[in-house]
């Protein structure tokens, strides 16, 4: 279980660099929502994972669920700007967003 | 049975992150990140997290993967902001082998310093506290952020598109 446990840390780690690296090299706002996802399942496997190192199950459970539940209200609303951008500037491309005036 | 499990969901993740990260295409993107999610929940369900395995199946893997198959059916851009599928892959083929890199230096780091995790789990620790005494007699607070944060995000879409509509 002890390479298990290293497996899992590690894994958690390459996931942050992936999410790290597709938001430096992305302009597209869909993908950097995504980049955004990826690093957040990142910190939910280190959370359950120290759950279940420490055995409080129950109140890494409720931390989760709280997380889940910004993770999508974050989706919603960062989808909602990225459709708005794009009906004003015709693209989804995050640069355009420094034009933006009022 | 469950180490095998474990390490499979384990490499599928990390397979679907680096996928969502290398496809040019929105969508199937997407749908690798669904695959992160479900590989997750998995994940979660054998570290003993039920309720938030079903969660991030049900709203991670099925919610949050509506939204952005419908965002990306509303938008088609004339102009990628990554531009043409060669330069997208151009930029990311680095992606893999730093991955690779940063994971050796890692396991060499590890067999080193001989970092281990101690479980210090016992069985009354695990028995004292069920999910739904914690979440609604310990956690209240976190239950009204969740209900102001939920009624947040519904106000902010609810302006966005009216402004939107009104243009």
């Amino acid at each position: 279980m002890s390479i298990l446990n290293i497996a899992i840390l590690i894994t958690a780690a390459l996931l942050i660099l992936t999410g790290l690296y597709m938001l430096i090299n992305t302009h597209n706002m869909i993908k950097i929502i995504i980049a955004i996802e990826i690093v957040v399942k990142a910190v939910t496997l280190i959370l359950a994972f120290a759950g279940y190192v420490t055995g409080q199950y129950a109140v890494v459970e409720a931390f989760i669920i709280t997380m889940i539940v910004i993770e999508v209200v974050v989706a919603v609303v960062a989808a909602g700007i990225a459709v708005n951008v794009y009906k004003n500037k015709g693209n989804m491309d995050v640069s355009e967003l420094k034009k933006l005036k009022g | 049975m469950q180490t095998v499990i474990m390490f499979i969901c384990l490499a599928v993740m990390l397979i679907a992150s680096v996928a969502a990260a290398m496809l040019w295409s929105r969508i199937t993107a997407a749908m690798c990140l669904a695959l992160t999610s479900v590989s997750l929940a998995v994940i979660l369900f054998i570290l003993h997290a039920p309720w938030a395995a079903l969660f991030e199946l049900s709203v991670c893997a099925g919610l949050v993967t509506v939204i952005f198959a419908s965002t990306i059916s509303m938008t088609r851009e004339y102009r990628q902001p990554d531009g043409t599928p060669s330069e997208y892959h151009v930029r990311f083929a680095p992606l893999p082998f730093i991955l690779i890199l940063v994971g050796v230096v890692l396991v060499a780091v590890v067999l080193i310093s001989g970092f281990d995790v101690n479980i210090t789990a016992t069985e009354s620790t695990t028995a004292v506290d069920t999910f739904k005494e914690v979440f609604w007699n310990t956690r209240q607070a976190d239950i009204l952020g969740q209900i102001i944060i939920i009624l947040a995000g519904a106000f902010a879409v609810a302006i966005l598109f009216k402004e939107s509509t009104k243009e």
